[in-house]
């Protein structure tokens, strides 16, 4: 009996060799998404990107000529199920993870990776995420600050605003926004003739608008919530106000044109881009193979912005010739205008995404979008 | 100077409608001494039932844009009036002998029934009403700009406000209404079927308030379930700061508080709009604690 149970533990033991052996000719790339649960759209979305990549790359050779392996787990997008997603890819020994979808879920994973010494890049825009000085993380996604320094650029160099007045409300979102776009309009030396606030959900903006009107600015920047953003457009109208509207990225919903009616058109949302809007070949061209493989869209931006973080790890892999976390995240460190399917990317020393995917889009006469800042 | 005409033309329009609502509380509180917490939810019912109507015909396109606001209006009051009934004979007419403690619980409990019912009956999104129902037409004076639906609110409330005031003052059932608020024994044995007076009362209010909830909902062009509440408490502020059981004073009420919190969010600070209102409301019961035309409380003891 006891022979027989050291014989199983050998054999064990050997095949576990044999296995550490097969890994030494590929590489694991880890996925910790929601795949299942409130964002499970999102997080399919994600390994479906990331498989849908190691194939490509197998097709080619592989990474330095390792078989690339993808292993996924599911964190339902909770934090308590996302520190044993981190205990889970740790232990089946992955290079780098690709993942999470949500600020928590990535928040609860950071410190495990950190300490088992393996690359990770996610698209949560918490801006504490890249706060805590781990130098394998990496976020793919650009944060709050950068909507607000490319609203301030927008506003004040590509549209030469002279007379801005800027709307926030109470939200923690969009306190945050508006302040930032204050700063970055007044960095680059903006007029702001109205800042203030609006009580999300009170539907009357009329008094506030009024007030607007008086100064008398050429563009209302808002930065809450759709619902309250489209009653200020039609309200804006039927006040006569003669002035542009642009929202911030939570005004992107159909319900802000039914809001605000006719008004709707030619107001301007800034956000990042829908995949299908995507300007870049690279971009264009995954979007086809994923449609290919899969028969449907990515279902959001963040399926490509996580997509990009692989594809950078894989580059920095490339180009360092190693796969050493410290060389890789050194060379990511540096890394500058990489040509990401979500815009030109590249890392600044704290892991955050540099390079701004924000675009401007105007809401034409039938309700779609049309981008109007960059100019492809 | 046309900045201040725009803020009171905004306050105005938003004023009747508080006014509207607030004849509502006012009402009930007058016969029963009731805060009818329900109120106005009620109002919300009605711009939901204007909501699918002015959806459902619209879409249809058979009727033209007069007729179906004409149809969403009655059918708006017909609903919400039943309604009204309805919440009359279930969750107060049983605890009229009770404490008032509650039947304050019973109304808190209706408003929680009626706000959640629009909720599942609908959905918990905001929903918009159609577009180019409602004349867009708009005037000019100076840069004072003043809409036909804006014109149309506050006409229609003061048409109804007056005929509601000569029909309680004027009328021999209106005096029965009057006789009731001051005393239901002695307008029993006067002869007043009294428990008609308060079902007439929970038609009156809750019609009222449907035409204001619809005012909301057309004015606004949207309608979400649980916005009941902070026009509900809006309107109830009105009915105080005017006098509650006064209805000429929901009446001022209601136009002083939107002409006030407009003046408020628009000199003043939009942020502090709401704690702004509630500190008038706070000064006007200082100095008189029984609102603007409050009877003297003293009188009735």
């Amino acid at each position: 009996m006891l022979k027989q149970k050291i014989l199983i533990a050998v054999t064990a033991l050997t095949l576990g060799a044999a296995a550490t052996t097969a890994a030494a000719e590929s590489v694991t790339f880890g996925v910790q998404a929601p795949i299942t649960g409130q964002y499970a759209n999102e997080g399919q979305g994600i390994e479906k990107a990331v498989r849908l990549l190691a194939r490509q790359l197998n097709e080619k050779g592989g990474l330095l000529g390792k078989d690339v392996k993808v292993v996924a787990c599911d964190d339902e997008g909770k934090a308590t199920q996302a520190a044993l997603c981190g205990r889970d890819l740790s232990n089946q020994d992955v290079f780098a993870v690709i993942g999470s979808y949500t600020s928590g879920a990535t928040a609860a994973s950071q410190p495990i990776f950190a300490r088992a010494n393996i690359l990770q890049t996610s698209d949560g825009t918490a801006e504490q995420l890249t706060q805590h000085g781990y130098k394998l993380f990496f976020r793919n996604a650009p944060p709050n600050s950068a909507e607000a320094a490319f609203t301030g650029e927008y506003l004040v160099k590509a549209k030469q605003y002279k007379r801005i007045a800027i709307i926030a409300d109470h939200s923690s979102f969009a306190k945050g926004l508006g302040e930032a776009v204050t700063a970055s309009v007044k960095k680059e030396g903006g007029n702001i003739v109205y800042n203030g606030f609006i009580t999300a959900g009170s539907q009357d903006y009329r008094s506030v608008l009024t007030t607007i009107k008086s100064k008398n600015p050429d563009v209302i920047y808002f930065s809450g919530y759709y619902s309250d953003g489209g009653l200020i457009r039609s309200q804006e109208k039927a006040l006569g106000i003669d002035a542009d509207f642009v929202g911030g990225d939570a005004n992107q919903n159909v319900k802000f044109g039914e809001l605000a009616g006719k008004a709707a058109m030619g107001s301007v949302i800034i956000n990042v881009p829908a995949p299908e809007n995507l300007p870049y070949p690279e971009a264009k061209s995954f979007l086809n193979d994923y449609n290919a493989a899969y028969g449907e869209n990515p279902p959001s931006i963040f399926t490509l912005t996580n997509a990009d973080g692989m594809r950078a790890i894989v580059k920095a892999v490339q180009e360092t010739n190693s796969f050493d976390p410290s060389d890789v995240a050194t060379y990511l460190h540096s890394l500058r205008d990489f040509p990401g399917f979500t815009g030109p990317l590249g890392f600044d020393d704290k892991g955050e995404r540099l390079g701004s995917a924000f675009q401007a889009f105007e809401i034409q006469g039938d309700g779609s979008y049309k981008t109007v800042y960059p100019a492809n | 100077m046309e900045t201040f005409l725009q803020q009171l033309v905004n306050g105005l329009t938003v004023g009747s409608i508080y006014a509207l609502i607030a004849l509502g509380y006012t009402m009930v509180y007058g016969i029963l001494k009731l805060i009818n917490f329900a109120h106005g939810d009620l109002a919300v019912l009605g711009a939901f039932i204007g909501l699918t109507v002015m959806t459902g015909m619209a879409g249809s396109g058979a009727a033209p844009a007069n007729w179906i606001v004409i149809v969403a209006f009655v059918l708006a009051v017909l609903v919400v009036a039943i309604a009204g009934v309805l919440l009359e004979f279930t969750a107060y007419r049983p605890l009229r002998h009770a404490h008032r403690l509650s039947a304050v619980v019973s109304a808190l409990g209706a408003s929680m029934f009626i706000e959640n019912g629009i909720m599942l009956i609908w959905s918990p999104q905001t929903l918009t009403f159609p577009e180019g129902i409602m004349p867009d037409t708009t005037f000019h004076y100076g840069s004072v700009v003043i809409s036909a639906t804006q014109i149309s609110i506050v006409a229609i409330s003061f048409v109804l406000m007056l005929a509601l005031y000569l029909y309680v003052n004027k009328t021999r059932f209106g005096t029965a209404i009057r006789a009731s608020a001051i005393d239901q024994d002695a307008a029993r044995l006067m002869g007043i079927n009294v428990n008609k007076v308060i079902v007439s009362v929970f038609i009156l209010g809750p019609a009222l308030g449907a035409i204001g909830g619809l005012f909301i909902g057309v004015y606004y062009r949207q309608a979400v379930f649980d916005m009941g509440w902070i026009y509900g408490l809006n309107a109830f502020i009105a009915a105080i700061i005017g006098g509650i059981g006064n209805i000429p004073g929901a009446m001022i009420g209601g136009l002083l508080l939107g002409l006030f919190s407009s003046l408020a969010g628009g000199y003043i600070s939009s942020t502090w709009q709401q704690a702004i209102v509630f500190g008038l409301l706070i000064l006007i019961l200082l100095v008189r604690p029984t609102g603007i035309l409050g009877e003297r409380v003293a009188e009735k003891v």
